[in-house]
């Protein structure tokens, strides 16, 4: 009970990053349940690095031109890093929906490459003697660490967020019909490229901004996790989503507590909550195996 | 100035739907050299072909989903016909978490238009279009749980909720026993005397064409073929044995066409 006493204590403390925490459970685990479906998990994970790509050349150019973007308050709008992670997000996520692909190499494939290429780009842009003294404040921006919060990444999550649900609560038969079946969309006359691209620029835009608000890996965790859960549990699309985003929250609040409470690595611990939603699923799949 | 009556001109309905001229049709190469197929108003069109022939691709190009290498696609509504299309069921994940109300509603989708939820009128013509495929106590039911046959009329079932007048269908009865062929081609029979619909279906299966479709298109790209015309002169032994480089006999038994591919031999 002291546990908790001490938390509450400290709630000054904790409050913006468990909002940040909760804003992302919530968002991811809604956006997620289209990314499992869609077969598309490691199109979050390489938007998630491909924005970070963005954050860490905002920097180098930064250091180029002799400005330091980490510098609030005196930096050009131009060299913010949020806006050279959104735009390198948008972008490559514009890619996604055009389908990429070749004779030998499937979407997926060059999805993984994009992943590597971007990863890769982030350590050797971060690593480069022109930005090295910068690189910690660098890599909480590029990855966040869900412990401090500042309060401009909850507003920007927060927008993120509102706009992903409202996307996705105006546009909802349509980008249901072009992801389950977008070959008969077509026929039936939908741009289905249109609504592919608002769907994957609304996942893009909440990535990015939740990468830098909470940490790479609760992102990728909250965008594949609940929703996987939820997917075991029922077989109702509204159902699902309610369930998904229902767990993201949970596990982002309970993975905070825990957290704090046991001094655990706030983001680690987050993803080992969410994981724990798997169990009544794999329960299901084990007794329906047993019969 | 005199009287003019005015001439009541009765509309006519167009002879054609759609229409390719001279179309290079093909995925990135062209698989066919130009080759002209139009889909007739109240007709049925098969296209019958071997694995791999081109069908799909001649299919897609119909309607507008693979751009022509040459040629052109024309249409004689002057605006695209309202398309029921019933996709290949295996190319479809029965995974997702929607039942087979969901699923027929998407048939309504451009109907609604963007925006705009389904409406109670949309939940009706859906559960009509169930009613009338004699799945109507379906609707609920995930999609996992179906059989593949129920599968596939689901998908008609969301091919009449979109108020077509052409319904498209590929590889209808693919992986079906001869009596479950046998239903679902008379149950698109029905559907088109009842819907005053066009027809194009593709397939591999020679006895779901006989009988069945009023135009029949041979394609095989690997022998360079392409042969259009009425049914009772395309299926004809030597155009289908060309098609298929073996020996063909066809045959009617109890009033339906039955058509063989012999095992043994090459072109007659």
């Amino acid at each position: 009970m002291s546990g908790f006493t001490d938390f509450w204590a400290g709630r000054d403390l904790w409050r913006d990053p468990m909002i940040a925490g909760v804003l992302a459970g919530a968002v991811l685990g809604y956006i997620g349940v289209f990314v499992v479906l869609k077969r598309m998990v490691f199109v979050s994970a390489a938007l998630s690095e491909i924005s970070g790509v963005g954050v860490a050349f905002a920097f180098w150019l930064g250091a180029v031109l002799g400005i330091d973007p980490h510098a609030h308050g005196r930096i050009p709008l131009l060299l913010e890093p949020t806006w050279f992670s959104l735009l390198f997000a948008c972008v490559a996520a514009a890619l996604f929906s055009l389908r990429p692909g070749h004779r030998k190499l499937a979407p997926e494939t060059i999805v993984g490459l994009g992943y590597i290429v971007a990863s890769a780009l982030v350590l050797a842009i971060l690593n480069s003697p022109r930005i090295a003294q910068e690189a910690h404040a660098v890599g909480d921006i590029l990855f966040g660490n869900a412990v401090t919060v500042p309060r401009q990444q909850i507003e920007a999550l927060f927008s993120a967020a509102l706009a992903a649900v409202v996307v996705h609560a105006i546009f909802f038969k349509e980008l249901l019909f072009v992801s389950y079946d977008p070959e008969t969309a077509v026929v039936q006359g939908m741009g289905v490229f249109r609504y592919e691209l608002l769907l994957n620029l609304a996942t893009a835009i909440v990535i990015s901004v939740a990468t830098r608000a909470v940490g790479a890996l609760p992102v990728f965790a909250f965008s594949v996790i609940p929703a996987a859960a939820a997917l075991m549990l029922t077989d109702r699309i509204r159902l699902t989503i309610a369930l998904s985003v229902l767990f993201g929250v949970i596990s982002a609040a309970v993975g905070y507590y825990v957290s704090w409470v046991e001094q655990l690595p706030t983001g680690a611990t987050m993803v080992v909550i969410a994981a724990l939603f798997l169990l009544p699923g794999l329960v299901k799949i084990l007794r329906r195996s047993a019969v | 100035m005199g009287l003019h009556r005015s001439i009541a001109l009765v509309p006519t309905r167009p002879l054609e739907l759609i229409r390719l001229e001279r179309a290079v049709i093909g995925y990135r190469t062209p698989l066919l050299p130009p080759l002209d197929l139009a889909v007739r108003a109240g007709s049925t069109l098969g296209v019958l072909g071997p694995n791999g022939a081109g069908k799909t691709a001649l299919l897609k190009s119909l309607l507008g989903l693979l751009p022509l290498f040459g040629g052109r696609r024309v249409l004689p509504l002057g605006r695209a016909p309202r398309v029921g299309y019933v996709p290949q069921r295996d190319r479809l994940d029965m995974s997702w978490p929607l039942t087979v109300l969901d699923v027929v509603l998407m048939g309504r989708a451009n109907l609604v238009g963007p925006i705009k939820r389904y409406g109670a009128r949309d939940r009706s013509a859906a559960c009509a279009a169930l009613q009338e495929i004699g799945i109507g106590d379906l609707g609920d039911r995930p999609l996992h749980a179906l059989s593949g046959g129920q599968h596939q009329k689901v998908l008609i079932a969301r091919a009449i909720a979109a108020d077509p007048e052409l319904l498209v269908l590929d590889e209808p009865t693919s992986a079906m026993d001869p009596a479950a062929e046998r239903m679902l081609l008379d149950l698109v029979q029905r559907l088109k005397a009842a819907h005053n619909l066009s027809v194009a279906l593709v397939t591999h299966q020679l006895t779901a064409i006989a009988g069945f479709a009023t135009d029949v298109a041979l394609i095989d790209h690997e022998r360079g073929l392409f042969e259009v015309g009425p049914a009772e002169q395309m299926l004809d032994p030597e155009k289908l044995g060309r098609l298929y480089g073996r020996e063909v006999r066809v045959a009617k038994v109890g009033g339906r066409t039955a058509i063989v591919v012999d095992g043994e031999g090459g072109p007659p």
